[in-house]
């Protein structure tokens, strides 16, 4: 009976909090709609933030349709195709710039992007890019006292090592590139080396990072700015990226205006306001990546970080290697 | 009435897995692609996945063997309905739990890893075992503790009066009631690891470790493959599926109803017999607290101060609410479900019995990621799944915990049959008072597979990662949205309370269980 009643008096109390909690119901009337990725418009997020500054902008009203991951977004395009309700996408990365291009469904932005990096070298008239990472190897320093200096020396050697699997995350993907591009026909025995000290190989992300944070692996494949978390969020000074001499491969997020968009003009701002000082600020303490434009006030922790020579491939280049390349890892890795 | 309602449910369900296939098939170019039916590579990952399933079911077994013989023949144990609540929390871990729980005891820095000697290494195959027998052992207890809770008083008197030795107790009593178990037991076990993904991959060491789950995520996600991924799913239906019909013929497990209150009249176990006992219970204690356990040191580097409770007290709710309406609408669904088979079981149809409760329980075969994403590629541009995606998490989980719940309700409901349908009828009983009879003959067992069904609900991440919607986050969704952005100890308080919510959830129903 006594169970019974604290039952009953949770479900009243779930009730109200469940009523009196922000509606979750989309409104019809939104100006600009962006499809993009969960974790981007979560409360910690850059999302929100960017949603206010750009509303106040613009008088308008934007909303985020958010799916679970940059894949998804691509996945969710293809099935609805015309019919789709998103005026912008935002957060596809660029090794799968040519998949999405490929679906017909999008419009060039017709910006001047010439305040962008120089060594993000971009020339798209689709894609937009509003932040970006190197893929890297994170150590303790506490732990790691000399960290390898190369990804030759890497896997040549015999540090344990976390990684994602490249069929399930872009983690993973990247550094299939990041070895094809420095080992190329040689790929194979590469992989074969690296699998003698691998510890294992995640679905996702977070499962190797939390893996290596419990102290299972001297390296976990993540990004070069992950140590800034550290360093800002936690406080944390141990946690370094290893800088490679052979150069780092680059993940750029890039947005879109869709072609079927009803109001391309706004959409356009939108990217144009991405790109922008005010909200290149908000991104990479947010979302943890590396601003676009020059200039940019950031933490201190962001100077430390590594500042890697950039390799790698186009993405035409990808599209038409990544099915061979998956295999050749498949078979490699798991002898 | 009842008949037909049930019928409906069945095709309604059935209808649920058509269409999710047909929204596969249906896009654009789909079909069957029988050429990777000649690939090595699916050759080695359908290999691994029935070795390790088997493995694990084996595994899981033999160590759920010698405990629930001593949760038997020792109903004095100490602690015993703690244990037993405790097994029904371990079988519904979050693997996100789980995988950091074994990772911070038995990892390269884990608390138990410096006395396990210089060779030890979790990754790979005992990795996965380990985690497969430390979800399934629990459940495999129960089940096998009521087997033989049903060895009837009289085959113990005989075997008092015959002086039977230990030896010919085992064979002659205790395994004729174990056998009809096993084998059900296994399927489903096997089954459950079969379908296991996450898991697999952090702790299998390398991609060695393919289920053919990672397959069809691969195919479905970064390849969007439809025919690679059909071909796969049916592969997975039919292997599955298969074994799984077979255990449905061999009978049903039956594990929640563990009746304590009844006490058997088994020998007397000797001095060496209990001690032997006692550490096997004790043994099985430490298995199962260790890995929560030791995700208490991480608890106590988080801030609890300065965490942020009101970002998880809505999710927590509608983890809650979730949790309440698919395990309300699960248990509906398989009562009603459950009336067409109670009917053809009267009837001696075998055959017709054994299809329905294949239909039945089909879901829990179907990959779960299969029907998410075939409904979602047909329901998109139907209907505004940015709306109503929510109503399609709790349709989905709901189908995906049916089959749990027809299978935990069904022995009481035939015990039932087998004992009153006569009476009933003679009596010309209306269908009111039939139910009035039936109520507190059902009601233990009801109650028990509520929580249960509830506590499978409430860890969904799958189908809420495909229909979910950002306004409504789950506390499971919410433990991987922190995880996933560097917020790990964020991530093991969220997911501390998670457990403490499921663990008061089963405490709730057990309670009104025993009450009752």
């Amino acid at each position: 009976m006594k169970a019974s009643l604290l039952f009953c008096s949770t479900l009243a109390l779930s009730t109200l909090a469940l009523t009196s909690a922000p509606s979750g119901v989309l409104a019809d009337t939104a100006d600009l709609r962006v499809y993009t990725y969960d974790s981007f418009v979560s409360e910690w997020g850059p999302g929100p933030q960017l949603e206010q500054a750009f509303e106040q902008q613009c008088g308008c009203d934007l909303e985020y349709i958010a799916v679970e991951d940059g894949v998804s977004i691509l996945n969710r395009l293809r099935i609805e195709g015309a019919g789709n309700k998103a005026d912008v996408i935002l957060g596809i990365d660029d090794a799968l710039i040519e998949e999405t291009r490929a679906t017909g469904l999008l419009q060039p932005h017709g910006l001047d992007l010439g305040g962008l990096k120089a060594e993000l070298a971009w020339h798209d008239a689709d894609f937009v890019p509003f932040d970006y990472g190197y893929f890297a190897f994170v150590y303790d320093s506490t732990r790691v006292t000399e960290p390898a200096t190369s990804l030759r020396a890497l896997i040549e050697s015999d540090a344990s090592v976390i990684y994602q699997d490249p069929r399930t995350s872009t983690p993973g993907q990247g550094l299939m590139l990041w070895v094809k591009s420095v080992y190329g026909d040689a790929a194979p025995d590469a992989w074969k080396q690296l699998a003698g000290h691998t510890v294992t190989v995640t679905k996702g992300w977070w499962e190797a990072y939390s893996l290596f944070l419990e102290g299972d692996a001297d390296y976990v494949l993540s990004y070069s700015t992950s140590p800034a978390y550290h360093q800002v969020a936690e406080n944390k000074q141990q946690y370094k990226a290893a800088a490679f001499s052979e150069g780092h491969v680059a993940q750029i997020e890039v947005g879109a205006v869709t072609k079927t968009s009803a109001n391309p003009e706004l959409a356009r701002r939108f990217l144009q306001f991405l790109v922008s000082p005010e909200a290149q600020a908000i991104i990479p303490v947010t979302n943890w990546m590396l601003p676009v434009i020059d200039g940019v006030e950031l933490p201190n922790a962001f100077d430390s970080l590594i500042q890697p020579q950039r390799i790698g491939f186009t993405p035409q280049q990808v599209q038409d290697g990544r099915r061979a390349w998956l295999r050749e890892w498949r078979s490699a890795a798991s002898q | 009435m009842a008949g037909l309602a049930g019928a409906t449910v069945l095709a309604l369900s059935l209808l649920l897995t058509a269409l999710s296939f047909y929204g596969l098939i249906g896009f654009e170019h789909g079909g069957f692609d029988s050429s990777l039916l000649g690939d090595p590579y699916f050759h080695s990952v359908l290999r691994f996945s029935l070795k390790q399933a088997g493995l694990s079911a084996l595994l899981s077994l033999l160590l759920a063997w010698p405990v629930a013989r001593a949760l038997y023949y020792h109903p004095g144990l100490p602690l015993k309905q703690g244990f037993l609540q405790l097994c029904l929390l371990c079988f519904t871990m979050p693997t996100l739990v789980l995988i950091t729980g074994l990772v911070a005891l038995l990892g390269r820095s884990g608390l138990v890893t410096p006395l396990l000697g210089e060779g030890w290494n979790l990754y790979g195959l005992n990795g996965i075992l380990i985690a497969h027998v430390y979800l399934n052992l629990p459940f495999a207890v129960r089940a096998l503790l009521l087997a033989l809770q049903h060895i009837p008083d009289s085959s113990w008197r005989l075997a008092a009066q015959l002086k039977l030795g230990p030896w010919q107790r085992l064979c002659l009593i205790e395994w004729p009631a174990l056998r009809n178990s096993l084998l059900p037991l296994f399927g489903f076990i096997f089954v459950l690891c079969f379908n296991s993904f996450a898991v697999v991959l952090a702790l299998g060491g390398g991609p060695r470790a393919t289920t053919l789950e990672v397959a069809i995520y691969q195919a479905l996600k970064y390849d969007f493959n439809l025919p690679e991924a059909l071909t796969l799913a049916w592969t997975q239906l039919l292997i599955a599926g298969g074994l799984f019909l077979l255990l449905a013929r061999l009978g049903s497990t039956h594990w929640l109803g563990v009746d304590s209150a009844r006490k058997p009249r088994t020998p007397r176990p000797s001095a060496t017999q209990q001690q032997l006992h006692g550490l096997v219970y004790g043994a099985a204690w430490l298995f199962l607290l260790l890995p929560i356990a030791a995700l208490l040191p991480g608890l106590l580097d988080a801030d609890l101060i300065r965490f942020d409770w009101p970002a998880v007290l809505r999710p927590a709710l509608i983890t809650l609410f979730l949790g309440l309406g698919a395990s309300v609408t699960a248990l509906s669904a398989a009562y009603l479900m459950l009336t067409p088979i109670r009917r053809a079981r009267l009837a001696n149809q075998r055959r017709l019995t054994l299809a329905l409760e294949w239909l039945a329980t089909h879901t829990l075969v179907a990959p779960a990621l299969v029907l998410s994403v075939g409904l979602y590629i047909l329901l998109l541009p139907l209907v505004d799944l940015d709306r109503y995606g929510m109503l399609l998490v709790l349709l989905l989980n709901t189908a995906v915990v049916i089959p749990f719940a027809v299978q935990q309700l069904r022995p009481r409901l035939l015990q039932f049959d087998s004992q009153y349908d006569r009476l009933g009828r003679s009596l010309k009983l209306g269908v009111r008072q039939r139910l009035a009879i039936e109520w507190p003959f059902v009601r233990r067992a009801c109650l028990a597979t509520f929580g249960l069904v509830m506590l499978l609900a409430m860890g969904d991440v799958a189908i809420f990662s495909i229909f979910g919607n950002a306004d409504w986050t789950t506390l499971p969704w919410l433990i991987y949205g922190y995880a996933g952005t560097y917020r790990l100890q964020e991530a093991s308080v969220a997911s501390a309370l998670l457990l403490g919510l499921c663990a008061l959830v089963l405490r709730i129903f057990e309670r009104e269980r025993q009450n009752a």
